[in-house]
């Protein structure tokens, strides 16, 4: 079927394509879905920070896969490789560095998990309606393809540079907190420039 | 069984809202710190969907780009805040952001 629809923007001229129907690929991508979804789950939920961590890390991980199915290699090769490492770098170097690998004494499902649950499951309801009830523009398929690489070096040059530095300082920054142990003050002394209080009266200080 | 914008969508909005729930609820900078990176991720697997499956030929690669630039800037984020951690607990001792609250001053 043949359309032309004209946007604000561009011309779109092609056919209307069809989803992924391929049935490894469709099963491939539900599960990675499942995974996402999940893993982001467990590293909120999960009180052992470095467990939450590593589940962040597979959610990374899993998004870098869905990547591999939707969009350039490039794309899975910087999520996996760079975005997953480094993030994953940065917060245990910071964990590495101060409070080391202790879970937290308190159980994950209390009355404001309860409550940002709610806010969550409305947000997710309002996207969806959104997501459902909009006529988004279809894909057009055929026409030149230029790679990603292309792209990011041709029209996006000078974004491509600030992101080269971003990351270059992104990972200065993990390597650093990774392998320096930064000087603690005594107790006494950090005690007496910041003494502890509880913000909010009858709540214990936990590490939620 | 097909997987099309739509399922990508409706996994990108739950990541986004799992990581604005990690914001909003959790009193750990840590945790924190996660769920702000989810939710870039959810913009970044939009984008990617709709490139993938939305817009035309024109903007195939625009939607990976814009994933790109949100992955970095990520990263970055994630980088300021886990210094931002490391120096607040050195004064503080602790990374529930509630004890946060003399940094201002």
């Amino acid at each position: 079927m043949n359309i032309e629809i004209e946007s604000l923007a561009v011309l779109l001229k092609g056919t209307v394509p069809h989803s992924l129907t391929d049935q490894p690929a469709v099963l491939i991508i539900y599960v990675l879905l499942v995974v996402i979804i999940g893993a982001a789950l467990a590293s909120v939920i999960l009180r052992n920070v470095v467990f939450a961590i590593a589940s962040f890390a597979v959610t990374m991980a899993a998004v870098a896969f869905v990547y591999l199915m939707l969009a350039p290699f490039l794309l899975f090769a910087v999520q996996l490789l760079l975005f997953t490492t480094i993030s994953a770098g940065l917060l245990l170097g910071l964990l590495r560095t101060t409070t080391g690998l202790t879970p937290a004494p308190t159980s994950p499902f209390g009355s404001e998990l309860i409550g940002g649950a709610a806010v969550g499951a409305a947000l997710f309801a309002l996207i969806g309606v959104v997501v459902g009830a909009t006529n988004w523009p279809v894909k057009v398929s055929g026409g030149p393809m230029e790679g990603l690489a292309g792209t990011l070096a041709g029209t996006y040059l000078v974004g491509l540079a600030v992101l080269v530095v971003l990351v270059a300082s992104a990972a200065l920054g993990a390597g650093l907190l990774a392998t320096q142990r930064l000087g603690r003050r005594p107790p006494a002394a950090a005690s007496a420039a910041a003494p502890r209080r509880s913000p909010r009266p009858g709540r214990s200080g936990t590490n939620r | 069984m097909t997987a099309g914008l739509n399922l990508v969508l409706v996994a990108s909005a739950a990541l986004f809202a799992i990581g604005a729930v990690a914001l909003l609820v959790k009193r750990s900078v840590i945790v924190m710190l996660i769920g702000s990176q989810l939710m870039l991720t959810a913009g970044g697997l939009a984008f990617v969907a709709f490139s993938r499956f939305g817009l035309g030929w024109v903007n195939t690669n625009r939607g990976p780009a814009v994933a790109f630039v949100a992955g970095t800037v990520g990263v970055a984020e994630l980088a300021i805040g886990a210094a931002m951690a490391v120096i607040i607990y050195r004064e503080h001792q602790t990374f529930l952001a509630d004890e946060y609250e003399s940094v201002a001053g």
